[in-house]
């Protein structure tokens, strides 16, 4: 017989995985207004905001299951990693808002040299691969596959950095481009952080050990 | 010096031809408070009956295995079982005043039938005993009425005070606050906790969030079995045992 705490935990489940959706979809806007110059920014904005608020029915939601239920072991690591992956998620919305406040204010990367074009198309796509994957790893709770985001993660680290060192390096890039580039790159970077912070989440709640991938 | 008050070593228990607990092995921390939990007849009770020698007082019962206290075993040739059960008190599930007695006498028996005749020395046992209990405040101008006068919680709590006039070094309490309503079974927690900072408390609870607000170390058992035993937190966060985790998360049966 199911617990009266499975439906609650259900909502939630379905409450991160809508969230999980929107920062996907709010990520690959702000990638494709990067690169391609759309501009989506009031979507990004609409949906950064809206993850605000899932976010606090979230908390809301856990806050009711602790006052009712109680929960402990296997409960317990749930509810307090969807109160951690939660927060992650809006983080992905809000750096997605942030590359696209950087597009509109800078006017993309449209004008930029094209091997910059190519390295924030590589990164940013493996940031998008990222999210794609955590979600997918929060509803199969197949762990193993972890292992492979975290290094993704490590690779967008070296990006990251192998980037500012070779902006450095150019003399002739005009200011905009680096100071946008740069804003850029380091946002998908703080994406693949706290992806890896939401690995850290999963492997917490369905294990209870507590592991640093970065 | 060992930081065990009490070692359970291989411990069997038996009512008749019916074993109910099956090779206990178990080091309780000195003044800390150890949880016992698990489902009805899992041997609970029995289990904390065994560490004062009150097991055997049931006809047929029996039991194997040594329990240390303080190193020495209470069930060698020699050691007298009322000495054990002064040393390691208990209180029960329903608070059992003795009904003719008053408050005073309640605290005061137990050091009378150990010897203390001195009227002044029992006064300061009383109330030594019954500010222990918590109790002191609310019954001072009330001593000579009669134990039952008082609420549950309060016989409660003067059963504590009757069990530490004694001078106990261990507390063994059977669902304590099982017969009691919210605001005096909390006033029992709250006490449970101050009493380890002198005593060994080991508490038999059926009710988990109990177990994890008052305990320092938590026992799970199951038919008879020890399942699982370790420190509160870790037991309430990632217990090792799945029959545990069933259990504390309400998935079991």
């Amino acid at each position: 017989m199911s617990r009266i705490m499975d439906a609650e935990l259900r909502n939630l489940s379905t409450i991160i995985y809508k969230m999980g959706d929107l920062a996907y979809q709010a990520v690959s806007m702000a990638i494709y207004e990067s690169l391609y110059g759309r501009d989506s920014y009031d979507r990004i904005k609409e949906i950064s905001d809206t993850l605000i608020l899932l976010a606090d029915q979230v908390e809301d939601k856990i806050f009711e299951i602790i006052i009712r239920f109680q929960p402990v072991a296997s409960d317990l690591r749930i509810v307090k990693s969807y109160m951690k992956i939660s927060y992650d998620i809006t983080r992905l919305g809000r750096y997605a808002l942030d590359i696209s406040y950087i597009n509109k204010r800078f006017g993309g990367l449209g004008g930029s040299e094209e091997w910059i074009r190519t390295y924030i198309a590589d990164m940013s796509e493996k940031a998008l691969s990222m999210v794609k994957m955590v979600m997918e790893i929060l509803r199969s709770q197949k762990i193993e596959v972890i292992k492979s985001v975290s290094e993704m993660e490590e690779e967008i680290d070296k990006l990251y950095i192998n980037f500012l060192n070779k902006i450095i390096d150019e003399t002739n890039i005009k200011s905009r481009v680096v100071v946008s580039s740069v804003l850029v790159i380091r946002y998908f970077e703080r994406i693949a952080d706290h992806v890896a912070y939401m690995c850290e989440s999963i492997i917490y709640m369905l294990t209870g050990r507590k592991e640093f991938l970065r | 010096m060992s930081t065990y008050k009490i070692e359970v070593e291989k411990l069997n228990a038996w009512f008749g031809s019916k074993q109910v607990l099956k090779n206990i092995d178990m080091k309780v921390k000195d003044r800390a408070v150890t949880a016992i939990m698990g489902p009805s007849g899992c041997g609970k009770t029995t289990f904390i009956r065994c560490l004062n020698r009150m097991h055997e007082l049931t006809p047929g019962a029996r039991v194997s295995g040594r329990v240390l206290l303080d190193g020495i075993n209470i069930y060698d040739d020699g050691i007298d079982p009322v000495q054990i059960r002064r040393k390691v008190g208990m209180i029960f599930q329903k608070p059992n005043p003795f009904p003719m007695l008053s408050i005073y006498d309640n605290v005061a028996l137990g050091p009378k039938l150990n010897g203390v005749k001195d009227r002044k020395t029992l006064d300061l046992i009383v109330r030594r005993s019954l500010e222990l209990a918590g109790l002191w405040d609310e019954v001072k101008n009330d001593l000579d009425k009669s134990g039952v006068s008082l609420s549950g919680g309060q016989q409660q709590r003067l059963c504590i005070a009757r069990a530490l006039a004694v001078e106990p070094e261990v507390l063994l309490m059977d669902e304590p606050t099982s017969a009691l309503d919210p605001m005096s079974a909390a006033k029992i927690e709250a006490l449970i906790r101050k009493l380890a900072e002198n005593y060994t408390v080991i508490i038999v609870t059926h009710n988990i969030q109990q177990a994890a607000r008052v305990s320092d170390y938590v026992a799970f058992f199951y038919l008879g079995e020890l399942i699982e035993y370790g420190p509160t937190k870790d037991v309430f966060e990632k217990p090792r045992s799945e029959l545990t985790e069933r259990y504390i998360t309400g998935k079991f049966g």
